[in-house]
């Protein structure tokens, strides 16, 4: 639990109007020049009582091929909590640009099942500002409880990077250790992605950030070429480790190389069992398998 | 499978304008469904020996309305002519001449049938006897309206009511003969046995015909099967599909066999034996034609006739005489051909083949006598099938015209040839060439 | 399962049957004989033949050969893999438009390439029980016929139509159209979690197990040629009846040779790293065909007069993880044999005839690598080392799918039908009956086998 000031929302922040206001508020500064803002938000922003809509429950699983269990997947609830947490990093107190942020890395520690059927409190805010070799990264988190309840079912660390920028009072970040060469192993899975894959996860997760919808709306922003959602790819993975990961686990994903849709996206899982065959943890990568290049990896583990 | 010229002088417009014109007029032919009379009303018997009373007391058995003097204008159904005590020529006159007017009443598919001795005796009455042979054959070439002529020879000592001669003039007379014309079937002994049920003259009898697959072959298993036998279709694996459609059809079994291969009899055996329990007719039906002027002829074309048609069914044969299987009353019925007998420019192979067959079949049947068996041939003229349908309309024209019932044979009409010959009422007929060609012009 | 004590069967028995002695309980299910039209490679002779046509002319030379006009059969299984929804009774409608009586009941089956063989076993099962006496396992694939959906916007889109109480409503659903909803969607081979083909799964087994490109054409080009001589000596004339004018498996090349498998170009595995080694040649190409199997109590077999080619002993199914390359998605037989044979007693040297399905020769080769593998004997099968080693002269004597094409449903039927009279001709070895093994791989990363022997 964090110590920020608790903000009530009346209803869930709509994110296309989140989208909008960011856009302006790129705008406001490009023009006014960057505020004055250094530190994060003390505040915390919760939504209660919660509801999955079933019919978009149903589509989410169908596209990530998960099965259709009354139980939310760990990705949906990231979805269903995301404009929560986009909603902190929209105020005007939020020290760095909305819009252009980078996922770098996401942590889910799902700690036991939500149906749909069950309404739920969600609390987001963000935390350790610190520096990045490329800019300014932060953590957003987000935290689902029961209604009314003390512990936490479900909680979501988001990394973030705004790309070239640099907040006085933080120090530079020492340059990047010279990644490991990554060497591809024979795939378990080779992903066919269309052009139409961010549409149809928008339309699942309800993140119609422009850079995944289309050619033109991602160029307008700055990218040769649309990408996938980070959480499409790190959830896909997660619904190819199956039922084997039981209702608690952490699960780990890092994002690299973005995935220039359409694309093929090839990818490894290699899972570790215990003596008596019980499921430990399952460790994905995933590739170029034109480049070589990695996209992201990431892991499941048992909690 | 009337041709369209037979159907189109048939009837109306077309009839009168063939008839102005002189143009053949084929009729068309009656042919056999179970159930319907025998004869297309009253048969007369001409005729004063024992052996014609003997006859007619036969023939009423079969609910026949018997004549043995002819009313005048009477439509007939048929004529039989008891000729079995000619002793001289001159026996001749009598019994020609009295039923000679009556030709006049014979109805459309009529039938006229001789019941002789076949020649021998005295040289006046081998002579008269075999004056037969020519009156008959003259005799069918002058009816008409798909009536025919045909005899039966009986041998010495064989009654004019042996079953053989029975069985042959039932077949003669009903509209299972509907293609055979002009033709002699002799008896040589009183063996065989008349049916039970003259509709299912083959019920419980197991029969192997090849070739089944298509044309005639598919007709002999649908002709055997009506007569109650089980049949047990055979051709070539590549065959397989209409062989099952065959099978199928006849409620019996399909053996795709290649005949030529060593072990086809023992093949053919086990499967009849094993499957159905018995074996009791063969129906050597499998043939090939690789036509070429002898002049041209190479090794494949001549061996592969030769095997197929004739070396192969001498080796089944031989496995069917070695089998404890093949000994009650075992009949084989091979299909030659008039090509065997008159020759075709282009079929030396095939006619040496088919000549062959008859050579085969005369020198079985004293082997398969002693079993109570016999091996006749059935040797088809023109015959309308998907083989004929690819010769030159001119070819096709001619050859079907040039016989007395002026049309091509159907395959069922060499099929009931067959059917009668495997029937036990033909016990007393073997190494027999029986002619299914409505007395065709060509090698009479 | 464990696969210790597997002497306990060993040569030294005496020559008993082990139909009976090792299920007294049950009767057994005896093959009495099999039907199949040739297969013919996708859009060849088949390419306006159906499913049900294929299955209808399978059944019909079955019932030609064994004289089944007009016989209840107690059941008949079959099915497809690549069906279209209107066939939801395919089987039955075939029977219907067969010369079995019409009433013999049937059902589908799906197992995907084991559908053939999960029939046989599942009837071979009834029977055993004695629930029925007679039945007919068979299968039926075409992939020239094969069923193409509507895009899945459209579907949607028409079945919401379909709820639609009124014409304001409907024209609000038509509104949703968009021209990419007219595409149509095409079935794919892929496997779904995966979306690999069955090809680059197999090229990645093939790579794991370091099978060489020689060892596969040389299993192709053995293929091939046993079939090609199998066809010569008549050993199909009394188990394929011809369709649509073809009268052997077109896929079959009898005058290929090693030089020329040699010189095909790689197909699968080109994009996965390792050097591709798989070729048109050694992969089974896509196929149409349909084949049955007739089964039956030994009474029923008897007062037919119908021959008892082989019993039907035992089967077993299993599956691998492929989702997670633990093992290769074809590689579930390499499991499942061990388990059949430890539970029947019997070890791979006790086996006459192996009949392993083909879908690559990669699949077969990397199977008999990993049973030669002492670490996989160790920690894939519990054993103590490796599980043993195939006599390659009792491997698909007869040719297998390389040659004869792959029509995924009627491959199982294939086989049973062609073991079955190989058990019965070489009838007894060593002093008991004839043994055969049959195993199919399948998508889904599935495997069923089973044990026949000569009657």
């Amino acid at each position: 639990m964090s110590s920020a000031q608790p903000v009530i929302l009346g209803e869930m922040p709509s994110l296309s109007k989140l989208y909008v206001n960011a856009a302006a508020a790129a705008a406001r500064r490009r023009i006014l020049g960057s505020h004055n803002s250094t530190a994060l938000p003390l505040v915390s922003h919760e939504v209660r009582g919660v509801l999955a809509d079933v019919g978009n429950l149903t589509a989410y699983q169908h596209l990530l091929g998960e099965s259709a269990s009354d139980i939310l997947p760990a990705g949906f609830i990231h979805a269903l909590a995301f404009p929560v947490a986009m909603s902190v990093m929209n105020r005007d107190d939020f020290p760095l640009p909305l819009l252009g942020m980078i996922h770098l890395r996401n942590v889910v520690e799902h700690r036991s099942p939500v149906r749909f059927t069950e309404p739920v409190d969600i609390t987001a805010w963000t935390e350790n500002l610190r520096a990045h070799r490329a800019g300014t990264q932060l953590d957003i988190v987000a935290e689902v409880r029961g209604p009314g309840e003390a512990t936490v079912r479900w909680r979501g660390v988001s990394t973030y990077l705004a790309k070239g920028v640099f907040l006085p009072g933080i120090d530079k970040a020492a340059a990047a250790v010279q990644p490991a060469v990554f060497k591809a192993p024979d795939p378990t899975a080779l992903w066919q992605l269309g052009v139409d894959a961010g549409r149809a996860y928008a339309a699942v997760s309800g993140d119609f950030n422009p850079i995944h919808l289309s050619v033109l709306s991602a160029k307008a922003l700055g990218l040769r070429r649309s990408i996938a959602h980070g959480m499409y790819l790190a959830s896909r993975a997660l619904a190819d480790v199956g039922a084997a990961k039981g209702e608690a686990f952490r699960w780990e994903v890092s994002f690299e190389a973005p995935v220039f849709l359409p694309a093929k996206v090839a990818l490894d899982i290699s899972t570790a069992q215990t003596e008596g065959a019980a499921w430990l943890r399952s460790d994905y990568v995933a590739w170029s398998p034109r480049s070589g290049r990695k996209h992201f990896s990431g892991s499941v583990t048992a909690l | 499978m009337t041709d369209t010229y037979t159907r189109l002088v048939s009837k109306g417009v077309g009839r009168d304008v063939a008839k102005k014109l002189g143009l053949p007029q084929p009729a068309l032919l009656r042919r056999y469904e179970p159930g319907q009379p025998l004869v297309n009303g009253p048969l007369l018997v001409v005729g004063s020996s024992t052996g014609a009373d003997a006859l007619a007391t036969d023939l009423l058995a079969w609910d026949l309305d018997v004549r043995r003097h002819a009313v005048p204008r009477e439509k007939l159904g048929g004529i039989v002519l008891v000729l079995d005590e000619l002793e001289k020529p001159s026996d001749l006159e009598e019994p020609v001449l009295r039923a000679a007017p009556s030709l006049r009443d014979l109805a459309p598919n009529g039938r006229v049938v001789t019941v002789s001795r076949e020649p021998g005796g005295t040289p006046a009455a081998a002579a008269a006897r075999q004056g037969v042979d020519g009156l008959l054959r003259s005799l069918a070439k002058e009816l008409r309206a798909g009536a025919t002529g045909n005899g039966i020879l009986l041998a010495d000592g064989v009654g004019a009511t042996a079953p053989g001669a029975l069985g042959a003039l039932r077949f003669f007379l009903s509209a299972r003969s509907a293609f055979v014309d002009g033709q002699f079937v002799r008896v040589g002994s009183s063996d065989g046995k008349l049916p039970d049920d003259v509709d299912t003259p083959l019920a419980g009898k197991v029969a192997v015909v090849t070739g089944a697959a298509r044309g005639i072959g598919a007709a002999i298993a649908r002709t055997l099967h009506r007569d109650g036998a089980t049949v047990v279709a055979v051709d070539i694996p590549a065959a397989g599909d209409h062989l099952a459609e065959v099978a199928n059809e006849v409620r019996g079994t399909a053996l795709q066999l290649d005949i030529t291969r060593d072990n086809a009899g023992a093949r053919i055996i086990d499967h009849a034996v094993g499957r159905h329990g018995r074996l009791d007719i063969v129906v050597h039906n499998a043939g090939i034609t690789r036509d070429k002027l002898l002049v041209n002829m190479d090794h494949s074309r001549w061996s592969s006739v030769i095997d197929v048609n004739i070396a192969a069914q001498l080796r089944i044969n031989d496995a069917l005489l070695a089998s404890e299987h093949f000994r009650s009353s075992p009949r084989i019925v091979s299909v030659a051909s008039t090509s065997g007998i008159a020759g075709n420019r282009g079929q030396t192979n095939y006619a040496a083949s088919k000549g062959g067959v008859m050579g085969m079949v005369r020198a079985t049947a004293p082997l398969l006598a002693r079993h109570g068996g016999s091996v006749n041939a059935v040797a088809p003229g023109f015959i309308e099938t998907e083989m004929t349908a690819r010769m030159p309309f001119a070819m096709r024209e001619i050859a079907r015209r040039l016989n007395s019932l002026q049309q091509g044979g159907r395959p069922q009409d060499v099929a009931e040839a067959i059917a009668f010959l495997a029937s036990d009422a033909a016990g007393g007929i073997s190494g027999e060439v029986l002619r299914v060609c409505g007395q065709n012009m060509v090698g009479a | 399962m464990s696969i210790d004590g597997q002497s306990v069967n060993g040569p030294e028995e005496p020559a008993v049957s082990r139909a009976a002695s090792s299920a007294q309980a049950v009767r057994r299910a005896v093959v009495v004989g099999g039907n199949r039209i040739p297969f013919a490679r996708t859009g060849g002779a088949y390419t306006k033949s159906s499913n049900q046509d294929m299955l209808t002319a399978a059944l019909d030379g079955l019932i030609a050969r064994f004289g089944l006009q007009d016989e209840r059969i107690g059941e008949v299984a079959a099915g497809a893999v690549l069906k279209h929804s209107r066939d939801f009774n395919l089987t039955r409608e075939a029977v219907l438009g067969s010369a079995l009586s019409a009433e013999t009941p049937a059902y589908d089956l799906q197992q995907a390439c084991a559908t053939g063989l999960e029939t046989v076993l599942g009837l071979a099962n009834k029977i055993k029980l004695g629930q029925i006496e007679s039945a007919i396992a068979g299968g039926v694939d075409s992939a020239s016929d094969a069923p193409i959906a509507v895009s899945e916007g459209l579907r949607e889109i028409l079945l919401d139509l379909s709820r639609a109480k009124s014409l304001p409503q409907r024209l609000q659903i038509l509104a949703r159209l968009r021209p990419k909803d007219l595409a149509p969607d095409a079935p794919n081979t892929g496997e779904p979690r995966t979306g690999l083909s069955m090809g680059e799964h197999q090229a990645l087994t093939t790579a794991q197990w370091k099978i060489t490109r020689e060892a596969q054409d040389e299993l192709a080009y053995n293929s091939h040629r046993n079939l090609a001589a199998a066809y010569d000596a008549g050993f199909f004339d009394d188990l394929l009846t011809p369709y649509r004018g073809l009268t052997r498996d077109s896929n079959l090349r009898a005058d290929t040779s090693l030089d020329k498998l040699a010189s095909l170009k790689p197909v699968f595995g080109r994009n996965l790293g390792s050097e591709a080694t798989m070729t048109a040649g050694n992969s089974t190409p896509l196929t149409d065909g349909a084949s049955t199997v007739l089964l039956a109590s030994e009474e029923w077999a008897d007062q037919h007069d119908l021959p008892k080619l082989a019993t039907i002993l035992d089967g077993e199914a299993a599956a691998v993880d492929f989702v997670h390359g633990k093992d290769g998605l074809l590689m579930a037989p390499a499991l499942a044999v061990p388990r059949l044979l430890a539970r029947n007693g019997l070890t791979l040297d006790d086996i006459d005839y192996f009949e392993i399905h083909e879908a690559f020769a990669g699949t077969v080769l990397s199977t008999l690598a990993a049973w030669e593998d002492e670490e996989f004997g160790r920690t894939r099968l519990g054993l103590e080392g490796a599980f043993g080693k195939v006599d390659r002269s009792r491997l698909n004597v007869n040719g297998s799918s390389l040659a004869a094409g792959h029509p995924f449903a009627a491959t199982g039927g294939r086989i049973v039908a062609s073991l079955a009279k190989m058990l019965h001709e070489k009838g007894a070895a060593d002093g008991r009956p004839a043994l055969g093994l049959v195993s199919i791989c399948a998508a889904g990363g599935q495997g069923v086998v089973a044990l026949l022997e000569a009657h």
